[in-house]
């Protein structure tokens, strides 16, 4: 074998690994992002359409579907290893769930405050930390217009339309899902 | 003067194994089998040898009611991946 052999081997199976973890953590950008989709467009529309603000509370549907569908999804990915990205990427978006929740969760019960633009700001940031650790540029682009025109809508506009922030932020997670499947193939 | 090659890690099959084990935190031998595309008695084989040499551990247990075995990279694996690349890329430069 000689010394160029050598480093494509490495080269090669390196690659293949990184991609196949990466390719695996694309699932739970879209299964969250269909699911941030959905939700924010259901509690949209029947506020909408009802006039009554408490279809808010359907926002934490969201995780009491969403986690035990993620570990279910992880059972099958038994095989599949971490890497230093995919514990980053994973890492960022459990820190920003925790945020949303808990914040949601004091909004309700002690403090009002404007929960869509703290959670919007802090989903932009976290879309663009993974497009960092993504070397993606239109990752970051998306993440960062997400943060600032959310923030901007969120103090313009008022009730049920905010909700539509949520749905964009939704589209661009299933996009990231997307893209990272297409730059792992 | 080239730096020697480790010979142990200069066979296609456990290079691979090093280069997937270097990445990650630990790969299950179903995984490394897939990504090698090696025959279950062949990866043993050499899995053995680098577990031998102190490059990588096995633990043997369950994932619910299915065998599972893990490899991990030790430090002294790492260093000897590392030395080798290097060495490589000694033997690349002085041939350009």
């Amino acid at each position: 074998m000689t010394a160029q052999q050598s480093l494509q081997i490495i080269t090669e199976t390196f690659n293949k690994s990184r991609k196949g973890i990466l390719r695996n953590s694309a699932k739970y950008f879209m299964l969250w992002g269909a699911l941030l989709t959905v939700t924010s467009l259901v509690i949209y529309l029947l506020w909408h359409f009802t006039g009554r603000p408490q279809w808010n509370f359907l926002w934490f549907a969201m995780p009491v579907i969403g986690y035990p569908v993620a570990a279910l999804m992880g059972k099958y990915d038994v095989n599949v290893p971490q890497n230093e990205v995919s514990k980053m990427l994973s890492g960022v978006w459990r820190v920003f769930g925790t945020f949303a929740i808990t914040l949601s969760a004091i909004a309700i019960c002690l403090v009002p405050m404007n929960v869509s633009l703290i959670i919007v700001i802090i989903m932009g940031l976290a879309e663009c930390m993974s497009g960092v650790l993504l070397k993606n540029w239109p990752i970051i682009i998306c993440g960062f217009l997400l943060g600032v025109c959310g923030a901007v809508v969120a103090m313009l506009v008022k009730s049920e339309a905010q909700l539509l922030i949520f749905t964009l932020g939704g589209v661009l997670l299933l996009i990231t899902g997307f893209i990272m499947q297409l730059q792992n193939k | 003067m080239f730096p020697k090659l480790d010979p142990l890690l200069h066979s296609e099959l456990r290079l691979a194994v090093m280069s997937i084990l270097a990445g990650v935190d630990e790969a299950d031998f179903t995984y490394l089998k897939k990504q090698t595309g090696a025959t279950s008695g062949n990866l043993s084989v050499q899995i053995d040898k680098l577990t031998a040499a102190g490059y990588i551990t096995v633990e043997k247990g369950f994932k619910g009611k299915m065998p599972r075995t893990v490899c991990r990279i030790t430090p002294t694996g790492q260093e000897a991946f590392r030395g080798y690349v290097e060495a490589l890329q000694e033997y690349l430069s002085a041939s350009k």
